[in-house]
């Protein structure tokens, strides 16, 4: 009982400091451009997540499209009719604990929605809302 | 006699649950049985065995995984090393000693256009017809290419009719 104790501690430290280190890595990207820059955006991020573009596949589509407007409940991709996990590590654990996984999505998904890879403000925006929406 | 009889019987079943009867498959195409082909292709869609599509459809497909059927599932090299080497090693052809996967790579062999989709190999193309529109575009499927939304047991390797039901329409019949 108590190693799982343990075990959940250093999950748990382990999954904030994955996704510290990525956002204080964007962070500086975005600083370098812009030395008055002040920080991620909840708002922001809020508008690149929920506004509808057309997508790759030539369809209106947004984020919200495939991951639910409420993060903490499965999503659908809407193409296949796969259940997508929920994305809020709030209700999901395993989300944002492997930068890998993060940067591989966050290029997939844009290029899915966008047609083009997100600029560094816009991942750091983004993940803000998403880590911090209720 | 009747300890002898037991023992058969849970000998079969056994084996059966494994797939492998006197050293014959009994499924249709194997199973998916690869942890990161699951993680990076199976999280969008069905995981659709190796066994579906032959080599040379597998390298087409691959080699364009930025824009896949208008979706970008880009890999990094490593992955996709390991995903390639999964999927053609595995594939219809090299798989003929399970029954689906042999009649797609019979139906598949004079072609010479890689075929992408899994949906337009010819045998499996016939095996779809007469299914009317609405069963397929309703929402509980989507699209024919969501296997398991009928084929109830697609994801171990069992695609026959027996294990067919239709959301909102039941059981199939041809």
């Amino acid at each position: 009982m108590k190693t799982i104790f343990y075990l959940l501690i250093v999950v748990n430290l382990s999954f904030g400091s994955v996704l510290d280190d990525y956002l204080s890595k964007l962070h500086k990207e975005v600083q370098s451009q812009n030395p008055t820059f002040e920080g991620f955006d909840f708002k922001r991020g809020e508008k690149i997540f929920t506004s509808v573009h057309k997508g790759k596949k030539g369809e209106m589509v947004s984020c919200v499209t495939c991951h639910n407007n409420d993060l903490k409940q499965n999503g659908k991709n809407t193409f296949t009719g796969k259940i997508i996990e929920p994305l809020s590590p709030k209700a999901n654990q395993s989300r944002f604990t492997d930068i890998a996984k993060i940067e591989k999505w966050l290029k997939r998904n844009f290029n899915d929605v966008y047609v083009r890879e997100g600029t560094a403000l816009e991942k750091g925006d983004v993940i803000t809302y998403i880590i911090g929406k209720e | 006699m009747r300890n002898l009889l037991l023992i058969l019987t849970l000998t079969y079943f056994s084996y059966a649950d494994s797939g492998n009867i006197l050293g014959k498959t009994t499924q249709d195409v194997k199973p998916v049985d690869n942890q990161l082909y699951i993680q990076e292709c199976a999280s969008c869609h069905f995981g659709y065995q190796p066994g579906l599509l032959p080599q040379k459809s597998w390298k087409a497909l691959m080699a364009n995984l930025e824009n896949h059927f208008g979706t970008d599932a880009s890999l990094n090299q490593k992955d996709f090393d390991a995903i390639n080497n999964y999927l053609t090693e595995n594939s219809a052809d090299k798989a003929k000693k399970y029954k689906r996967s042999n009649k797609i790579a019979k139906s598949t062999e004079n072609i010479t256009t890689p075929i992408i989709s899994i949906l337009e190999i010819p045998y499996i193309k016939k095996e779809h017809q007469g299914i009317p529109k609405k069963l397929i575009i309703q929402e509980d499927v989507k699209s024919l290419s969501n296997c398991i939304s009928c084929h109830k047991t697609a994801d171990k390797g069992y695609y026959g009719e027996r294990h067919i039901i239709i959301p909102n329409f039941g059981k199939w019949e041809d």
